[in-house]
């Protein structure tokens, strides 16, 4: 009797075990937007591209824009030039997202918050975009200069998302496409 | 008689005084620095070569040309756009000052708004010229103003139509280089300046184009390389490159719809790729203390210390070591370095290879100085 417990809770161990490495594995095709503009989306694009994954890139998506997509990929980071370039607002652009997270939620397609700016994308007009990713997404790839104060690390406890922390932005092209195996 | 107007001698005695010192000082404001190319240096013209609009005036200035005799690509170098910006000028010192080029060309201006170098702006307290000690004594540098002298260009509108775009702008601007691209050859004085440039990068098909910034530390567009949309991927290249290196640069797109500016007009009106860097310089904010030549080369203060602290906004300061002058040059001269690499992968029919440039680790060991000739 005791060796059969010992099997069903060796076993139900494993399976949670496969379940939350499975849960960790995201789907292809990928959408990559950004959050905020800034031009840090450009970089995640290459580091997709160079990964091989099947990722399109739309820098202002729409809800209407997720439609053939299993991953959400959004690169959170205020550019005031890049909000120029775009002719929007802030809260145009903070508008956009919510309805892009609130589709993604809608359609169970999972967010991945890759955050690569550091403190250039941090704090001021920047964590109002960090924040709301953060609080939506699956899972967190960060490059540790932009998690100085802990920001995403306390979201990711308090939301027990898991998060992968790189010294830099090259280093994080491998935990990406790992994502995605 | 005397007895009684003493007083009123005396002081005109010492205003006039005051004046003749002011005036020698702000004289010397027209007093050029010399510079000392490096051995690699091939030749060197005057802009107006490039359009005699500007011939004898004071937006005329010097370009100078290290050509390989290698075929292969041609790059220009620009500092000075805004001469109240250090390290934009320093840096492209430097860069003549030791360049060897081994294969295509590479064209340097260092005063690139001449005319700006010759007066400082009101009511800022710059000083006028700072100092850097090299190895072979003293180097004087003028620490100049954001735009033309009025005295080159007068006077400013009340709004400014920038051309062609209309764009409507502070009239100020009018004598800003950097909001007057693509220039035109019957426009004021900084647009003709700006034309003579646009005219240089045709007439010598410039490839790779280098406008070095300085800004506030509170400004969002600091420690960034500005790129045209359709050169995305030699700036994210470079940006991954320096990364590596342990510089950190963000990128930014240029706004379509800003205008004037050299990695927006310079990319629409010629084929140069062109590229803005930035530097955070504590001297130009507004929240800056004791404006005086430590805070330009030193780059610390305690202010800025603060206001990063409170984290009401994004301030690009280190609050341990300040943006000291080495450390601004340094990441230039490894922006432009990395940039050059980036174009090579993606066009290896047009190199342009570029030696003897200190590399950032060395500019903050040995200091700027170390790096300057006579």
């Amino acid at each position: 009797m005791k060796t059969r417990i010992a099997t069903y809770v060796t076993i139900t161990i494993l399976f949670l075990a496969g379940t939350s490495l499975l849960a960790q594995k995201f789907e292809q095709p990928v959408l990559i937007s950004s959050a905020g503009q800034s031009a840090d989306v450009k970089l995640v694009k290459m580091l997709a591209q160079r990964q091989g994954l099947n990722a399109t890139t739309v820098l202002m998506a729409k809800p209407e824009d997720l439609t053939g997509f299993k991953t959400l990929v959004i690169v959170p980071g205020f550019s005031s030039k890049g909000l120029g370039a775009a002719g929007i607002s802030q809260q145009d652009e903070l508008e956009r997202v919510q309805s892009l997270i609130k589709a993604a939620n809608d359609l169970k397609i999972p967010i991945v918050l890759m955050h690569i700016g550091g403190n250039a994308r941090r704090q001021g007009q920047s964590d109002s975009f960090n924040q709301l990713v953060a609080d939506n997404s699956k899972f967190m790839l960060v490059v540790k200069q932009g998690d100085e104060d802990g920001f995403f690390t306390k979201i990711a406890g308090a939301r027990n998302i898991p998060l992968t922390l790189v010294e830099k932005i090259a280093e994080t092209a491998e935990p990406l496409g790992n994502l995605f195996k | 008689m005397i007895k009684n107007n003493l007083s009123t001698i005396i002081i005109t005695v010492i205003t006039a005084t005051m004046g003749v010192i002011a005036a020698v000082s702000f004289g010397k404001m027209h007093h050029p620095e010399e510079l000392f190319p490096s051995e690699g240096l091939t030749g060197k013209v005057m802009l107006s070569d490039y359009f005699e609009g500007i011939k004898g005036t004071n937006g005329d200035t010097e370009v100078y040309l290290f050509d390989s005799g290698v075929e292969g690509g041609t790059a220009l170098v620009c500092g000075g756009a805004h001469p109240n910006e250090a390290a934009s000028f320093l840096s492209a010192v430097v860069i003549l000052e030791n360049l060897r080029v081994t294969c295509g060309r590479v064209f340097i201006i260092p005063r690139l708004n001449n005319s700006a170098f010759t007066c400082s702006d009101p009511m800022e307290g710059f000083p006028a010229s700072y100092e850097i000690p090299t190895k072979y004594g003293t180097r004087r540098f003028r620490l100049g103003s954001r735009v033309t002298n009025p005295l080159d260009q007068w006077p400013d509108p009340l709004v400014f139509s920038q051309y062609p775009s209309n764009q409507q702008l502070s009239g100020f601007e009018t004598r800003n280089i950097n909001r007057s691209y693509p220039g035109r050859a019957d426009g004021n004085l900084t647009e003709r300046i700006a034309y003579a440039i646009v005219q240089l990068i045709e007439k010598e098909k410039v490839n790779i184009a280098f406008d070095i910034h300085e800004s506030s530390p509170e400004v969002p567009i600091v420690n960034v390389i500005v790129y045209h949309e359709n050169y995305e991927e030699v700036a994210m290249g470079a940006i991954l490159g320096l990364e590596m290196a342990g510089l950190q640069f963000s990128p930014e797109t240029s706004p379509k719809n800003f205008h004037g500016l050299s990695h927006r007009e310079w990319g629409d009106y010629t084929n140069a790729i062109p590229f803005l860097m930035e530097t955070s310089n504590p001297s130009m904010g507004r929240l800056r203390g004791r404006t005086d030549v430590d805070l330009v080369l030193r780059g610390y203060c305690d202010n800025y210390k603060k206001a990063k602290e409170t984290g009401a906004l994004r301030i690009a300061y280190r609050e341990d070591t300040g943006e000291p002058i080495a450390h601004r040059v340094g990441r230039h001269i490894a922006g432009v370095v990395e940039l050059i690499n980036s174009y090579n992968l993606y066009y290896p029919d047009m190199q342009i290879v570029i030696e003897n440039l200190p590399d950032y680790d060395m500019i903050m060991e040995k200091g700027v100085g170390e790096f300057l000739n006579n």
